[in-house]
């Protein structure tokens, strides 16, 4: 669509410029001629010309000035355009005058006859001002183009970020902490400001390892001691929780929110389901090319079983198998009132 | 002036409690005698005292708090506080009096004790067991019998239940030698558990299948089902039909 045609506002705008270069032409090239018959005859034809310079906007678009183009040439195809266009318009003005003339006599035809040279070397001008004119007003489109695509590329971006945090984090995390915190504000002020902190600290730190494909370990625990945290200012002293990684296990690069699902059960089916509460305890260890991942917690052996265990667990290992194929990657077992799952791993560091 | 409102909080978390607590101070009507930090203390605050209202958290462990309301059975109203609003229409059905969504304001607190006078003064009583029961079959066998022994509970996985005796308008649940009375019919009770599972082999008996050792031909045409652990129980004619298609 071209960009004034397509547009009445900017179309308007483009003809009444078009009318005070009409006014121009008629205050310089109308010699001896009354102002009436100079008006007549050069207005309108500025009006038309302004039509047909319009089409500059079809061989900018097909010429676009950037690294791959060969400026001559350009410049060649513009002068050619501009010498035929001007052509063309030099002769709707023949026609014009005689036109004019035969209704009312004006003396178009002897001011056209005057000025005819010149008219022609203006319009070729004209046609070439309206080419540089296009030029820009692509240019300008363009950039606006880039910015809109580039926010919305950013609005996509965030969108899938918080998509991927509202999968991984069950909301009522949030309002349960939020909950602990309007009972904190009264009790203890400060205690509510460390769990404000504590909670932004996670959900920022959430967001911003989540958008990568790979983090350490070592991220990949602290992440889950955060949301711990939290967890412990809600449980208080019915969660205990408990770490024991080798060094050259936290420094190997796991998917990110690999042990949130899994932390996540351990308090919410685990720990939150007994009276006494009972202690996380996470591990890891590196045996070669592969490094295991537990987290162990005590649960209910009688709970009730229906609310939805496992789900965390499935979605776990669906998106470990498309990550690493058929390899076994989670194993979990329950003896006891002991539920322990174990994530092994390709042992894969930072090159 | 009516008599203050004697109100138990029961919530697993300490700080919601203490909210509550503070929230509840401003209301000169309403007296907080018992705070219960699970399902438990919930049945014994619920035996040892009068309470006119309970505002019970639903996610607790061990009992929820649908599982404190199902013991209680009584018309004692109640407020749910939580940060599910999945339960709303199981709340719904038990004739909550409000349903709070944490985290709450004072406001919306007030708002729910209003609807708490109005229900106590009312003295309006929905009957909250029968509802319990139907509400409870739409998702399925239950996996748990929750027994009320005055101010103690007793949570029986059903797994570990050998047979269900009729005693009238009582069932005895036995499971390991003990026997445990609740008040319900066999029929509600059979009703609830899995039929894959549990079979009523006698007008007065279900059993369940996994304790079945044998069937013994008794006198004429009459059968008797000798358990795992040597028990014997009379098995009906329709008793036999059941257990045939299940065996």
């Amino acid at each position: 669509m071209h960009p004034i045609l397509g547009d009445r506002r900017r179309l308007a705008i483009y003809l009444v410029a078009w009318l005070l270069i009409g006014l121009l032409l008629m205050s310089g090239l109308s010699g001896d001629s009354a102002w009436l018959s100079a008006a007549v005859f050069f207005l309108p034809l500025c009006l038309v010309y302004a039509l047909v310079s319009l089409s500059s906007w079809y061989i900018c678009r097909a010429f676009p000035i950037d690294d791959r183009v060969a400026v001559p040439r350009v410049v060649a195809v513009h002068m050619a355009v501009a010498v035929l266009a001007s052509a063309i318009w030099v002769g709707i003005g023949a026609g014009w005058a005689s036109a004019v003339d035969a209704v009312v006599n004006l003396g178009a035809g002897l001011l056209f006859a005057e000025q005819r040279a010149l008219l022609f070397v203006v319009g070729a001008l004209l046609f070439w001002l309206a080419a540089v004119f296009h030029y820009l007003l692509i240019a300008f489109e363009a950039s606006r183009e880039a910015e809109r695509r580039a926010l919305e590329l950013s609005l996509l971006a965030r969108e899938a970020e918080l998509k991927a945090l509202r999968a991984q984090i069950d909301p009522h995390f949030i309002f349960n902490s939020l909950h602990s915190i309007s009972a904190l504000t009264s009790i203890d002020a400060e205690a509510a400001r460390r769990m404000c902190l504590l909670l932004a600290d996670f959900l920022r730190e959430t967001l911003r390892l989540g958008s990568n494909s790979r983090i350490s370990l070592a991220d990949e625990f602290g992440l889950a001691e955060r949301f711990l945290a939290i967890e412990q200012v809600r449980l208080g002293s019915r969660l205990q929780v408990t770490r024991d990684a080798d060094a050259r296990a936290i420094e190997c690069l796991v998917p990110p929110l690999l042990l949130q699902p899994l932390v996540e059960n351990a308090v919410v089916h685990g720990v939150a389901q007994l009276v006494e509460g009972g202690t996380i305890k996470m591990a890891a260890s590196r045996n070669g090319s592969t490094v295991t991942i537990t987290i162990e917690n005590p649960c209910d052996p009688d709970r009730a079983r229906t609310r939805g265990v496992g789900l965390g667990l499935d979605l776990l290992r669906k998106r470990l198998t498309t990550q690493f194929g058929a390899y076994e990657a989670i194993h979990a077992d329950e003896q006891l009132g002991r539920f322990r799952v174990e994530v092994r791993l390709p042992a894969v560091t930072a090159v | 002036m009516m008599d203050r409102i004697r109100v138990a909080v029961v919530d697993d978390e300490e700080l919601a409690r203490r909210i509550l607590r503070e929230l509840l101070a401003a209301h000169a009507d309403i007296e907080i005698v018992a705070e219960c930090a699970n399902g438990f203390e919930a049945v014994k605050a619920a035996a040892e005292l009068t309470l006119d209202l309970l505002l019970l958290d639903i996610q607790m462990p061990k009992l929820d708090g649908f599982d404190v309301l199902e013991l209680l059975g009584s018309e004692l109203p109640v407020i749910f506080v939580t940060a599910y609003d999945s339960y709303a229409i199981r709340a719904f059905e038990v004739h909550a009096v409000d349903y709070l969504l944490k985290p709450f304001s004072a406001e919306r607190l007030a708002e729910a004790l209003g609807r708490a006078r109005e229900r106590i003064q009312s003295r309006e009583r929905p009957p909250v067991r029968d509802l319990l029961s139907t509400a409870r079959a739409d998702r399925g066998p239950i996996q748990r019998i929750l027994i009320r022994d005055r101010a103690d509970v007793h949570v029986i996985p059903v797994e570990k239940i050998d047979y269900v005796e009729s005693q009238d308008d009582y069932v005895a649940v036995k499971t390991g030698g003990h026997s445990y009375l609740k008040e319900q019919t066999l029929a509600d009770l059979e009703a609830l558990l899995d039929p894959r599972a549990f079979v009523r082999i006698h007008r007065r008996y279900v059993l369940n299948l996994a304790r079945l050792s044998k069937i013994e031909l008794a006198v004429t045409d009459s059968r008797v089902a000798i358990l795992s652990d040597g028990t014997q129980l009379p098995i009906s004619r329709a008793g036999y039909a059941r257990l045939r298609e299940l065996l």
